[in-house]
């Protein structure tokens, strides 16, 4: 079964899935990063050869994805919080940051503003 | 001594054990009532909502929202609803098998006496056609005992270029344009007929869109500029397809013909190969087929070989930038994919070919993409037919794609016009509705396959010739042959 970047994928998976599975790599990342690489948008990751995969795995090393993106946002935001800003508090509160009104439609705020914003990343495939 | 069970004893015994009397005289009844439900307590609320498990985590799935009756049935193997798409069904049992039909031989091929004739495509030439993917599923092939096309005008105008390209050794590019349904493809499907008949060299490129709708691996052609890109899997079958449909029983060409010149490619080839060895070396190493099919063009354009027919079908999807994407993230133009340069650069006239030939590009109406240049080309080619003075102009608020206008440039150009022997080297064959003679034939033979039952009159064949458009011919089986009553 094809790995890229020590992560397994079964033959049938779209090339463009398969990369978007890593936190910090979405739509436009993944295309041009099959772009780079002259990969077919319908790709599947068993069509490609062992070269193409390391490349890609190589090119996926160079980036910052995955549990080193997690740790910069959430420094970026314990940063704000740690020097007092309004900001960080309104993270530490799980509350809208950007003066939203609070009264109703805060779900988004509440989901996300956290001080370990994406989660902790055990979970990562 | 009356009974035990007497009633008036009844009188005679304490309350109690009258009750219990009574209901082993009568059984408990349980009556309907609606109070139960109405006075039970309200159901417990649902817990509150956790969180949803995390990614990787097994949890219990009871599936106990989904219904009872699922669709159980088996679900078809993976490729066999493609191929029941894709399915070309060429011979209809229940149809009559029609006795005055007749196969096309060269000689109708290069005449003009079987005009208006319905000519049935020989049995070797329909395995070479399927091997070229000429047929269509949405043509009436599957309602006839076998395949055969009817000689029309525009078939014999296609076969007079064809003598003309063969007898002078010209590159001849005809475009074919029509109405929807006006049979565009089956036009295309006559000139490759007559070109395997003729025994030419046959490559036909079965739907444009197939080549850039980016389904297939494609990888820059190293040392091109601009670079161009090769599609190695869609190139492999192209080669076999081509090995395919011109290597019949009766000519056997590829395989009698030797690789005359040295050519470079990436896999060994073994001692005086054969054409056919060629091609092969490229059908089971595609990463080889590029080069392998550039040597085969080079063999084939050797002084003493055959003519080559060079077809296109939906060229619309070509005139434009593709789907597939270079590094810098940016479309790449259908015309720097190498086998679309390739096809684009004979029928433009910047390559011509030594042994003559002809390179045909049919236009699609149910699927093509806006291609504004390449249909003002057409209109102007049209236009110019009737009435050179009056050419249409560009209208400037179009997009213009200068690419494709540069390519269709000898259909602008009046200097283009005069070809020797008043047959112009680019050219735009309108495919029309049929006269009322040739619907007459067309509908005979509908009538003897026994997939008409009416009496072929002159008022039937005007009234179905009215019906469908002034004969166009699609329109005319749908209204004689598929939607009869």
């Amino acid at each position: 079964m094809p790995f890229i970047s020590n992560i397994n994928f079964t033959e049938g998976t779209l090339v463009k899935r398969s990369l978007e599975t890593f936190f910090g790599v979405g739509p436009k990342v993944s295309q041009s990063i099959m772009a780079r690489f002259h990969i077919q948008p319908w790709a599947k990751v068993g069509s490609l050869k062992q070269s193409t995969l390391l490349d890609l795995t190589a090119e996926l090393s160079n980036m910052k994805i995955e549990n080193d993106l997690r740790r910069e946002v959430q420094e970026n935001i314990r940063r704000l919080r740690d020097m007092g800003a309004y900001r960080g508090r309104r993270h530490a509160m799980g509350l809208p940051v950007r003066g939203q009104r609070t009264r109703t439609q805060i779900a988004t705020a509440r989901k996300l503003n956290k001080t370990n914003r994406g989660g902790d990343g055990s979970f990562g495939m | 001594m009356p009974p035990s069970t007497c009633l008036w004893t009844l009188t005679q015994r304490s309350p109690e054990t009258a009750v219990r009397f009574l209901s082993k005289i009568h059984p408990q009844v349980v009556y309907f009532s609606t109070s139960q439900a109405r006075y039970a307590n309200p159901s417990p609320k649902k817990k509150t909502m956790t969180a949803a498990p995390k990614r990787g985590t097994k949890t219990l799935n009871t599936k106990k929202g989904r219904s009872a009756a699922q669709d159980t049935g088996k679900r078809p193997a993976p490729g066999d609803r493609k191929q029941a798409r894709k399915r070309i069904v060429l011979t209809n049992d229940n149809a009559l098998a029609v006795a005055s039909l007749k196969d096309m031989d060269k000689a109708d091929t290069t005449s003009e006496t079987s005009q208006g004739q319905v000519l049935g495509i020989p049995e070797a030439t329909v395995d070479a056609l399927r091997a070229v993917e000429a047929f269509k599923t949405t043509q009436g092939w599957n309602l006839f005992r076998r395949p055969a096309t009817l000689m029309r005008k525009e078939t014999i105008e296609l076969a007079k270029v064809m003598n003309e390209a063969e007898g002078q050794k010209r590159t001849l590019r005809r475009i074919l344009s029509g109405e929807r349904l006006s049979g565009k493809s089956t036009l295309l499907l006559q000139a490759l007929s007559m070109a395997f008949v003729r025994e030419w060299v046959v490559i036909n490129l079965p739907e444009a869109q197939d080549i850039v709708n980016a389904h297939t691996e494609y990888a820059p052609l190293p040392d091109s500029q601009p670079t161009q890109y090769t599609q190695d899997t869609y190139m492999a079958n192209l080669l076999g397809q081509i090995l395919k449909a011109n290597s019949s029983a009766s000519n056997p060409f590829l395989a009698k013909t030797q690789v005359t010149a040295n050519h470079t490619l990436p896999v060994a080839l073994p001692a005086n190969a054969s054409l056919k060895q060629l091609i092969e070396v490229g059908i089971v190493s595609p990463e080889a087929s590029w080069p392998v099919f550039l040597a085969l063009w080079r063999e084939l354009t050797q002084p003493g070989r055959p003519p080559i027919m060079l077809a296109i079908d939906g060229t619309a999807h070509v005139m434009k930038e593709s789907d597939y994407l270079n590094a810098q993230v940016k479309p790449i133009h259908s015309f720097d994919l190498a086998i679309v340069r390739h096809f684009i650069d004979h029928l433009s006239g910047a390559k011509s070919l030594p042994n003559g030939g002809v390179v045909l590009a049919a236009t699609s109406q149910s699927n093509a993409p806006k291609t504004p240049a390449l249909d003002f080309s057409i209109e102007v080619a049209e236009a110019r037919r009737v009435n050179p003075n009056n050419i249409p102009r560009w209208n400037p608020y179009k997009n213009i794609d200068p690419r494709v206008m540069e390519a269709f440039k000898d259909l602008h150009s009046p200097t283009a016009e005069n070809g020797a022997g008043g047959v112009n080297a680019m050219d735009v064959i309108k495919v029309g509705g049929l006269s009322k003679d040739e619907a007459r034939s067309i509908m005979e033979y509908y009538a003897e396959s026994g997939m008409l039952r009416a009496k072929v009159d002159d008022g039937f064949v005007t009234e179905k010739w009215s019906l469908a458009g002034m004969g166009n011919i699609g329109e005319l089986e749908r209204a004689s042959v598929r939607f009869r009553i």
